[in-house]
């Protein structure tokens, strides 16, 4: 059974990827397709262009996109309706406290505090928010590509 | 089979100077541009450009006391040449590396006792990292060491990796106090090939070249532009007047002729503008 192809669909949660298009993100689709004659789920990866003007939303990201009423351009289709899960801000869904891997933050913080907490740990408050080392030490928000030709420039964005 | 018997008629024709005299070839094509290609020096896995290392394994002053007898009491009254024998100076290596360790995970550590947290773990191994790439430079044929360092290097960006999936502040964090970079594998791997590179540059030269032609053209069009509105407002002077005497229902109004007009006064503005700013 052919799944409808995604650029079709209404309402679909994605993925964020790098992308380079300046008033749109792009979106990685994950869907299970089943194959009739093995009678099983298979996923399915489909990638879809969605109107995000202000680029709020980061790689990683897990979003709730819309379709268009009409399509934008030949591979804008859909918009960017709410971001649901931020990449790396993880909140627990049945207490909303903020959590780390299988801890809440908060015990983190008490279980340091007990032992007596140094200068030298990572405060939550103090901290920025998230994207202040792009392009500086963290490169995850750009396409990366092998260096294929030697230019005598730096090339930050080849691996 | 007909039709291949066609084909074949066709092209075996004998061939008259004019159009259809040339030669499709695909394979073994030349491009006549002339591209240079320089292959890229293959960087290895180990060094600190390809780790993601900003610094190396710095310079660590050999007066310091040993990590292990930094807190004995007898040693502050003891002797000075005592005391000299108990620098890093008259230690091992790996008493200079531990307490370069010591250092490193220092700068992240969360409570005295901190010894496994993720920043901990991750500063440790960045230390280990940088010890090992200046041993590496000593004994380059020592190929277990290589192996061992570069298992070592792919580990730490796997945890890297973990980290910014769990909490992606105390990654940024983390970046900045170790001196780190996080560059992710690009989607499509493959070895650099000759001509893989060259299509990708012949691209970039096409690119170019629209480029600079949509430049010129604008330009040459902004120039034509004040020449062209002036033409258009005698055009509907002329027509309004023509209307006019012939008695006919006047079709231009006079908004439109001082709309063109404000056009090319803003127009005219703006060239100076730009001329006094170019000066």
């Amino acid at each position: 059974m052919a799944l409808q192809a995604a650029s079709k669909v209404s309402m679909l949660l994605g993925q964020c990827v790098p992308c380079i298009k300046q008033n749109a993100s792009k979106f990685k689709i994950k869907r299970l397709e089943l194959d009739t004659n093995l009678n099983m789920f298979f996923p399915k990866v489909e990638y879809i262009y969605a109107h995000d003007p202000e680029k709020q939303c980061k790689t990683g990201d897990v979003v709730l996109i819309e379709q268009l009423p009409q399509k934008m351009t030949r591979l804008i289709t859909h918009k960017v309706k709410e971001i649901i899960y931020p990449f790396g801000d993880i909140t627990d869904p049945l207490t909303g406290k903020k959590c780390v891997v299988g801890k809440y933050r908060e015990d983190i913080e008490k279980i340091s505090k007990i032992y007596g907490e140094l200068d030298s740990r990572f405060k939550y408050d103090e901290a920025p928010p998230r994207g202040w080392q792009e392009d500086k030490k963290d490169f995850s928000h750009v396409e990366t590509y092998m260096k294929y030709h030697e230019t005598g420039e730096d090339q930050p964005y080849s691996y | 089979m007909n039709n291949r018997l066609k084909f074949f008629k066709i092209f075996s024709l004998p061939i008259k100077n004019g159009i259809t005299n040339f030669q499709i070839r695909e394979y073994a094509f030349k491009s006549d541009l002339k591209i240079k290609w320089v292959r890229p020096e293959k960087i290895p896995c180990y060094k600190p450009e390809k780790s993601g290392d900003f610094e190396g394994f710095p310079e660590i002053d050999k007066t310091k006391i040993q990590l292990d007898f930094k807190e004995c009491k007898e040693l502050e009254t003891a002797d000075d040449s005592v005391k000299k024998l108990f620098t890093l100076e008259y230690a091992p290596r790996r008493a200079t590396v531990s307490h370069y360790l010591y250092e490193t995970t220092g700068k992240v550590r969360r409570h005295a006792n901190d010894y496994g947290s993720h920043e901990v773990i991750i500063a440790k191994m960045t230390g280990v990292i940088r010890a090992m790439q200046e041993t590496m430079e000593r004994f380059p044929r020592n190929k277990k060491f290589k192996i061992n360092l570069k298992e070592l290097i792919d580990k730490r960006k796997k945890y890297l990796k973990y980290l910014r999936r769990w909490d992606y502040k105390r990654f940024e964090w983390l970046l900045e106090t170790l001196n780190l970079k996080y560059k992710p594998m690009p989607l499509d791997v493959h070895w650099i090939t000759r001509k893989d590179s060259l299509r990708k540059l012949t691209d970039q030269y096409c690119d170019n070249i629209r480029k600079e032609r949509l430049e010129n053209l604008k330009l040459q069009l902004q120039a034509e532009q004040p020449a062209f509105l002036e033409e258009k407002i005698r055009a509907l002077e002329f027509i309004r007047d023509e209307q006019k005497d012939c008695g006919m229902e006047i079709t231009v109004s006079q908004e439109e002729i001082d709309k063109v007009r404000n056009q090319l006064e803003e127009l005219n503005i703006r060239n100076k503008k730009q001329e006094q700013e170019e000066s």
